[in-house]
C-alpha cells in the first residue's frame, strides 16, 4: 500500500490494510514513493479519505489510549520513510495485546519500539525548539521566529507559545516546509502553508529595539560563562550546532 | 488581608525614597545599560542555580508568561552550563568581605546597580523573544540585609504587578533580613534560596567572617515552614496566594575548605530531610581572589569532585541511597576512577547478580548502568514477556557496565567472575564518560614524569 505522507493519509492506509483481510505480515505500508521496490509485491495506491482516517483515529484513541495516540501523532511527524509501516504494525500488535492501554510499554516488539523511538525524537526536537526558538521583533511589533526542524514539530510547540504570549502577535515560520503558525493577540492561533514563491527573508524589517536587545542578550550570554570552566564539548552536546544558525546569540 | 496590602504599598514607597539616595552616592551613575548588564551578570555567574523547574503554571491570558514543571533551558554558555534565567545581581556593592567572593568589600572591581525599571524592562524584553525563562535576582549587601531585601522586593513587585509577568522568578533570601520581608517576597517568587556557602560552620567562620551559620539556617527554616503552611492553605482555599511554589534550594562551595566528601554528603542529606530542600547545588571552587586562607588550585576548579558529588546527590534523591551507604568515616572521599554507584556495587557484590525479569524496581535501580528511565521501562516492558540482553540494550541499559551485575533468565551475558578486582579492572578499562576534559579541545602534554596521574592512582588504590 502506498499512502500520502500525512496523518490522514497514513490512517486511511491502515483502514484499507484492514479491509484487505489478509495476514498482516503480508501487507506493508509505505509513505510516498518507495525507492527500492520489493520483489513479488503488488503496489496499491490509496488516497486519503477523511471519514476512514477519523474512524482509525477514534479506534486508536479508544482502544490503545491517549498515550499511544500521542506517540503515534509524534511518530508521524517524523521524516523517516518507515514510519507508516511501524505505526500500522504497532496498531496491529497493540490491538492483539491483553492490556491494550499498556501498548507503549511493550518495547520488546520491534514496531512498537520503532514508534517509541520516532516519537521520542520528535518530542525531543519539539522541546529543543521550545528552548531555542528566538523571536525577533519586526517594525510593526510582530514577533517573528524562524526554524528548520528535522521533524514537523510546529503543531507541538505553538500551543506552548500561545499560552505564554497571549497578548502578542507572533509568527513561527518553518522554513523547510514553508509552514507558518500565526497567533493574533488575544485570539486562537492557526496554520498557513506558504506556496514557497515569496522570499519573506528579504522583506523583513526589524524594529529599532530589536538590535539593542539582541546585543544585550549576546553580551549577557558571554559574560555569564565562567572562563575557568570552559567546556565547548558539553555546550555542543546540550545545544547542537544545527539549531545555532537561528539563534540570536550565535549570529 | 486589606491591611497587609496597604502595608506592602507603604514600604514600597519607602524604598523609593531611599533609592534616590543611593543614586547620589554612586559615583558611576551614568553607566550604559550594556555596561551594567555586563558587570552585574559577570558578578552573578558564580551562583550555580539556574533551574526554572518545580512549578507548572498556565498563563491566565492577561499578562505574559507561564511556567513548565520540568523547566526550560534557553541556551548553553561556553562552559556548558544552562542559561535559563536572566541571572543578575541587583547591585554588586557589598558591605561584607567574604574571602572567596569577587564582590567582597576589599576588592577593587567596577560597581554598578540596576534600577527596578531596568530589571523589569530587560526581563520582559528578553522573555518576549524567548531568550530566557524568567528572572534570577540576587544582590550584594548594600547598607544592610533589610535594605537590600527591600530593593529586591520592589523590583519583583513591579515585575509581577505592573508588567504582569507570570514567568519564573527565583530570588535570594538575604541572611539576616527581617522575616516579614522574606515572607512578602516569598509570595511573589517561585523559588527562593539561601546560600549555605560552605558545608560547615567552621569553614564559614574562616572564609566569611561576616556571615553566621545561624543567620543562614533561620530564613531557610522560615521558608520551609511557610511552604508547608501554604500547602495547607491551598487545600482549604484554592485561590490562596502561593508561597515559593517551586521550593527552595541552596548551594555550597566545594574545595575552598578542607571538608571531606562524607561531611558534604551528610550535610546535603540533612538539608533534604530536615529542610525539605528541592535542590542542593555544589560549586567547584573557582579561585578569583588572592588570599592566604584560600587553597591554591593549579589544576583549575575541582570539577571531578563536583561531578562525583552531583552523582551521589542524584543517588540520594532518585535512587533510594543514603549517604551512609556511599561513604563512611573510614572512607570519607569518593573514588576518583569509579562513579559512586559502581563503587557501592563493587563493595556489595553479595547482593548481585540481579535477575532482571524478577527483581523489584528498587533493586534494579541499584544496578550500575541502569538509570531511572531504563528501570521504569524494564519494569513496564517485562509485563508483556521476558526480556533478554538484546532487549535491554535497546531499552537503553548501558550493558558494558551492567553486565557484571545482572542475569536475564538466570544467565549472565558472558561467563563472569564475581570478584571485586576482576570487575573493577574491567569497569575502569571502559572509559567513563565525563562531561569535561574529553571534548578534544583540552590537550595535555604527555610527559615521562606525569605527576598528575600518580596521586590519583594512589588514592584509588587506598580507597
Amino acid at each position: 500500500m502506498i499512502c500520502e505522507d500525512s496523518l490522514e493519509g497514513i490512517f486511511t492506509g491502515i483502514y484499507d490494510a484492514y479491509l484487505k483481510r489478509k495476514p498482516h505480515a503480508q501487507v506493508h505500508l509505505c509513505v510516498g514513493q518507495e525507492d527500492n521496490y520489493r520483489l513479488f509485491a503488488v503496489y496499491e495506491q490509496c488516497s486519503p479519505k477523511e471519514e476512514k482516517a477519523v474512524k482509525v483515529a477514534r479506534t486508536i484513541g479508544r482502544e490503545l489510549g491517549e498515550e499511544a495516540y500521542m506517540a503515534i501523532c509524534r511518530a508521524l511527524a517524523s521524516p523517516e520513510p518507515d514510519k507508516g509501516e511501524a505505526v500500522y504494525k504497532m496498531v496491529v500488535a497493540g490491538l492483539s495485546m491483553k492490556n491494550k492501554k499498556g501498548v507503549m510499554g511493550n518495547l520488546k516488539d520491534p514496531f512498537i519500539r520503532r514508534v517509541f523511538e520516532l516519537a521520542r525524537f520528535t518530542a525531543n526536537e519539539a522541546h529543543y525548539h521550545v528552548e531555542f526558538l528566538r523571536f525577533k521583533e519586526l517594525e510593526n511589533g510582530i514577533l517573528y521566529a524562524q526554524m528548520g526542524p528535522k521533524n514537523n514539530v510546529i503543531t507541538f510547540i505553538v500551543p506552548h507559545f500561545a499560552d505564554r504570549l497571549p497578548l502578542e502577535n507572533f509568527v513561527i515560520h518553518d522554513i523547510l516546509r514553508e509552514i507558518y503558525a500565526l497567533h493574533p493577540a488575544g485570539k486562537d492561533w492557526y496554520l498557513v502553508t506558504g506556496d514557497g514563491k515569496e522570499k519573506p527573508g528579504q522583506a523583513l524589517v526589524y524594529s529599532q529595539e530589536e538590535q539593542k536587545y539582541g546585543e544585550l542578550f549576546t553580551h549577557f550570554f558571554h559574560t555569564i560563562a565562567i572562563k575557568e570552566r570552559g567546556n565547548y564539548g558539553l555546550q555542543r552536546n546540550m545545544l547542537p550546532l544545527r539549531y545555532r544558525k537561528y539563534m540570536t546569540e550565535f549570529q | 488581608m486589606a491591611f497587609e496590602l496597604q502595608d506592602t504599598k507603604m514600604s514600597v514607597a519607602d524604598t523609593k525614597i531611599s533609592l534616590a539616595d543611593t543614586k547620589i552616592s554612586l559615583i558611576e551613575n551614568k553607566m550604559s545599560l550594556m555596561e551594567k548588564l555586563g558587570i552585574l551578570s559577570d558578578a552573578a555567574k558564580y551562583d550555580v542555580s539556574c533551574s526554572s523547574s518545580g512549578v507548572g503554571r498556565k498563563g491566565d491570558g492577561t499578562g505574559i508568561g507561564n511556567t513548565l514543571k520540568a523547566g526550560i533551558c534557553h541556551s548553553f554558555g561556553a562552559d556548558g552550563r544552562c542559561i535559563s534565567l536572566l541571572k543578575i545581581l541587583f547591585t554588586n556593592e557589598c558591605i561584607y568581605d567574604c574571602k572567596y567572593c569577587i564582590n567582597r568589600r576589599s576588592n577593587d572591581v567596577p560597581r554598578a546597580s540596576f534600577t527596578p525599571d531596568e530589571i523589569c524592562e530587560l526581563t520582559i524584553q528578553f522573555y518576549r523573544r524567548n531568550y530566557i525563562e524568567g528572572l534570577f535576582l540576587s544582590s550584594g549587601i548594600l547598607y544592610s540585609p533589610d535594605y537590600t531585601m527591600e530593593l529586591i522586593y520592589e523590583a519583583v513587585y513591579k515585575l509581577r504587578t505592573v508588567y504582569r509577568f507570570q514567568g519564573y522568578v527565583h530570588v535570594k533570601a538575604i541572611p539576616g533580613a527581617a522575616p516579614e520581608l522574606v515572607h512578602r517576597l516569598g509570595l511573589l517568587a517561585d523559588r527562593m534560596s539561601v546560600n549555605l556557602e560552605l558545608p560547615t560552620a567552621e569553614g564559614l567562620r574562616s572564609l566569611a567572617p561576616n556571615k553566621h551559620r545561624k543567620n543562614i539556617l533561620t530564613p531557610m527554616r522560615q521558608i520551609q515552614q511557610g511552604i508547608t503552611q501554604n500547602k495547607n492553605e491551598i487545600t482549604l482555599y484554592r485561590h490562596a496566594p502561593s508561597f515559593v511554589p517551586a521550593g527552595q534550594s541552596t548551594q555550597m562551595i566545594v574545595g575552598a575548605t578542607p571538608e571531606s566528601d562524607y561531611q558534604i554528603m551528610m550535610v546535603a542529606e540533612n538539608l533534604y530531610r530536615k529542610f525539605d530542600l528541592k535542590r542542593v547545588y555544589y560549586s567547584a571552587f573557582v579561585s578569583v581572589n588572592e588570599d592566604k586562607d584560600l587553597p591554591a588550585l593549579p589544576g583549575g576548579p575541582p570539577l571531578l569532585r563536583e561531578h562525583r558529588l552531583y552523582q551521589a546527590d542524584w543517588l540520594l534523591r532518585f535512587y533510594g541511597f543514603e549517604a551512609q551507604e556511599l561513604l563512611s568515616q573510614e572512607k570519607p572521599n569518593f573514588n576518583v576512577l569509579l562513579d559512586p554507584k559502581a563503587d557501592w556495587a563493587l563493595r556489595h557484590l553479595e547482593q548481585f547478580p540481579v535477575e532482571i525479569n524478577r527483581a523489584d524496581y528498587r533493586t534494579i535501580l541499584r544496578v550500575p548502568g541502569i538509570g531511572v528511565k531504563s528501570a521504569q521501562r524494564i519494569v513496564r516492558a517485562r509485563r508483556s514477556g521476558s526480556l533478554n540482553f538484546d532487549d535491554l540494550k535497546k531499552i537503553g541499559v548501558t550493558l558494558k557496565r551492567a553486565l557484571y551485575f545482572i542475569t536475564c533468565g538466570g544467565r549472565m551475558m558472558y561467563p563472569t567472575k564475581m570478584e571485586e578486582d576482576y570487575i573493577t579492572r574491567n569497569l575502569i578499562g571502559e572509559k567513563e564518560k565525563l562531561p569535561f576534559d574529553r571534548d578534544g579541545m583540552t590537550y595535555q602534554q604527555l610527559s615521562l614524569f606525569d605527576d598528575n596521574q600518580e596521586p590519583m592512582w594512589r588514592q584509588a588504590i587506598n580507597s
